[in-house]
């Protein structure tokens, strides 16, 4: 039987509780095994990180796709602003998103002579994150004391786009020129459903807080990631774009880096490289028919991942996320804001959570997200008072708590949601790299479905999820 | 409602009176003395705005001695007119409106039935806006627009700046302009009205 891969180890946060207090992996509980994800589907391309190479493999396909890129638009005495987000940094331990960073900062100092080159990276909603990835990282000293956290709630800058007025921070535009600095994870499919994915940050890790409850709250699920490019398109903005740089991101690892200067050229090679390989494991954990999920990774609950997969998407695996002829997925804000006084969906039509999650052990997850949807409609086990001492300071979430209960250890909580659940079944969200940690029922559970999945998705489904998408097939790589 | 269980301590050796706190409060609680940060704890709600803001973390979050109650109670208001503000600002009454105190917007429509005229005050009387403090800003600009009332950001302040659109403002051209490329205009409209439009659910 193999070993469980080694997942992302515990971080020091104040989102977080101390790594101390995590005593035990869900990995380590006997019994438990993994799958690569190139086991599930053998096509799966090879990937450049993790590799043999290490880190270095990072920098040298940065240098390679910044030279199709022109900066001669950047001058010695201009300022560049090379803006960031949370997200990259959680993938992968975060050094390559920061290796990234760190090869465009070379780069355009090289090539164009500005040394006046900044870091901007901005956050989710936990306002201090990107300050300890900066720190972390080292990146203050990297940029020469030019590197800076920025959140929703700084000061903003009105931007005119042609639906209106929305707001930017400040601190993101305050330069020449700015490089938009990310990844292709898919991430938040259920928000953003993969349309514009490349262009997100624009209305959301770069922009204030008007603009991200516009997203949230006055679109529509489908509509919502329309901000992002009425800003993207701005006259503010576009005198400002130099270019792009992204980390390509796959299930089980960086497959490379892609860089353009057309933003929307980048969002067509990774929509369809995120809609392929993630879409075959989110369609494939919507297979699952009955399991206990694990949570087990320095992120808020919801961001928690197993094979790219964030646990608000399994919460809503049931539903297929890619398809847009679908309004709601199980779980997004619109679908949580539209259940009524009595807990049950405003429509007949909304779907419910995912039922395949028995039970949830919330092993280790941070604060810093809204979560008390989840321990409200899945029965949640969470692992240490300390861990729901820190829920029930965290202003996001002040309910979480009150629908969850505390266990002592790792141990006895997955030892009780078997008995509860009935279930041998575990699926760890613990961001295995490469692969899955789970249990030897479910492993041999998803080996059997993955040969069909597969055809199914690049038959069927990847088709018809480009196609909504105005996205032609090219069978994309980095 | 929100249990506002926190409230924010300054160190006065470490404030440099740089206002960040001042300036980021949904609730206006902080004021200056003597160029240093002073928090009006009846006023507080305990989003931790401030202590997550200070470049000099010169704040930190603490347990209140008893917890407050930030709530408005909806018996004795006309739920008919609750409803009507609601539905007028495109929201069902019991829809939620922020994600992290599980406000609904009758709630809110019901503070500004008792004399609400601005964000802050509506985040006083309900709690909402005082977890992330990122995603609700809009829904009570549209329940205040609704009602006929027009707050004015603070001067000089970053608590807001102003309404933006919503799916129903975004002109024809915009939607036939993108129709293709997955954005769902007009079958988000038609949900979102069907939302609005649902029957009430009651009482918990």
């Amino acid at each position: 039987m193999r070993p469980p891969i080694a997942p992302i180890a515990p971080r020091p946060s104040i989102y977080g509780i101390d790594p101390s207090f995590v005593k035990k992996r869900v990995s380590e509980l006997p019994g438990m095994t993994s799958v690569t994800l190139r086991e599930l589907f053998p096509d799966l391309p090879p990937v450049i990180y993790p590799g043999d190479e290490g880190i270095v493999a990072v920098r040298r396909r940065t240098e390679e796709a910044l030279k199709s890129v022109d900066m001669s638009r950047i001058k010695p005495e201009h300022t560049v602003n090379i803006c960031s987000s949370h997200h990259g940094f959680t993938l992968l331990g975060g050094e390559p998103y920061a290796e990234m960073l760190r090869t465009i900062r070379d780069v355009i100092e090289e090539r164009t002579g500005c040394r006046n080159i900044r870091l901007r990276a901005g956050v989710g909603l936990r306002f201090r994150e990107t300050e300890e990835y900066i720190r972390r990282h080292k990146l203050d000293e990297y940029f020469h004391g030019k590197a800076r956290g920025v959140a929703p709630v700084d000061e903003g800058i009105a931007i005119e786009t042609e639906i209106g007025t929305l707001y930017g921070i400040k601190r993101i535009y305050d330069a020449d020129w700015i490089v938009h600095a990310h990844n292709s994870d898919v991430r938040e499919v259920h928000f953003h459903r993969m349309v514009d994915r490349a262009v997100k940050p624009f209305g959301m890790s770069y922009a204030r807080i008007e603009t991200r409850s516009t997203y949230h709250q006055n679109l529509g699920p489908r509509a919502a990631n329309f901000i992002a490019r009425s800003i993207f398109d701005s006259p503010f903005v576009q005198d400002k774009f130099a270019f792009s740089c992204f980390l390509t991101v796959v299930p089980h690892g960086i497959l490379g880096v892609d860089a353009d200067n057309d933003l929307y050229a980048l969002n067509e090679r990774v929509t369809e490289v995120g809609c392929r390989y993630y879409g075959k494991m989110m369609t494939l954990f919507g297979e699952i028919d009955e399991c206990v999920a694990a949570l087990d990774f320095p992120c808020p609950v919801v961001y928690v991942f197993s094979a790219g997969v964030i646990y608000a998407n399994f919460a809503g695996a049931n539903t297929d996320l890619f398809d847009l002829d679908s309004p709601l997925p199980a779980y997004t804000w619109y679908t949580e804001a539209f259940y009524g006084r009595k807990g049950y969906p405003l429509l007949p039509e909304i779907p419910k959570l995912n039922k395949a999650i028995r039970m949830c052990v919330h092993s280790y997850a941070w604060t810093g997200y809204p979560s008390a949807f989840f321990s409200e409609h899945i029965p949640t086990v969470v692992v240490g008072q300390e861990q729901a001492e820190l829920f029930n300071r965290d202003p996001q979430n002040l309910n979480y708590m009150k629908h969850a209960v505390v266990s002592e250890s790792t141990e006895s909580a997955m030892e009780f949601a078997r008995k509860m659940t009935g279930t041998e079944k575990i699926l760890i969200f613990d961001g295995a790299p490469g692969g899955i940690n789970l249990s030897p029922p479910l492993r041999d559970f998803l080996l059997a479905k993955a040969p069909e999945i597969d055809r199914r998705v690049e038959q069927e489904l990847l088709p018809k999820w480009l196609k909504q998408r105005g996205v032609a097939a090219q069978r994309a790589t980095a | 409602m929100k249990l506002v269980t926190l409230m924010p301590v300054v160190e006065p050796e470490k404030c440099k009176g740089c206002k960040t706190c001042v300036r980021v409060c949904p609730v206006l609680a902080i004021g200056m003395e003597d160029k240093l940060a002073v928090v009006n704890l009846d006023r507080c709600r305990g989003c931790a705005d401030c202590e997550q803001r200070c470049p000099e973390f010169a704040i930190t979050m603490a347990k209140r001695p008893e917890p407050v109650e930030a709530k408005v109670d909806l018996e004795g208001l006309d739920y008919e007119k609750i409803a009507q503000l609601c539905r007028k600002a495109k929201f069902h009454p019991e829809q939620i409106v922020c994600y992290c105190t599980a406000t609904r917007a009758d709630e809110v429509a019901g503070a500004i039935m008792l004399g609400a005229k601005t964000p802050d005050d509506i985040s006083y009387m309900t709690g909402i806006r005082t977890g992330c403090k990122v995603e609700c800003i809009q829904p009570i600009l549209r329940l205040l627009e609704a009602a006929g009332i027009e707050p004015k950001p603070v001067p000089g302040g970053w608590q807001w700046y102003g309404r933006t659109p919503t799916a129903w403002d975004i002109p024809e051209h915009v939607k036939q302009k993108y129709a293709s490329r997955g954005f769902y205009f007009e079958e988000d409209i038609e949900l979102l009205d069907r939302v609005v439009n649902a029957p009430l659910q009651g009482k918990e």
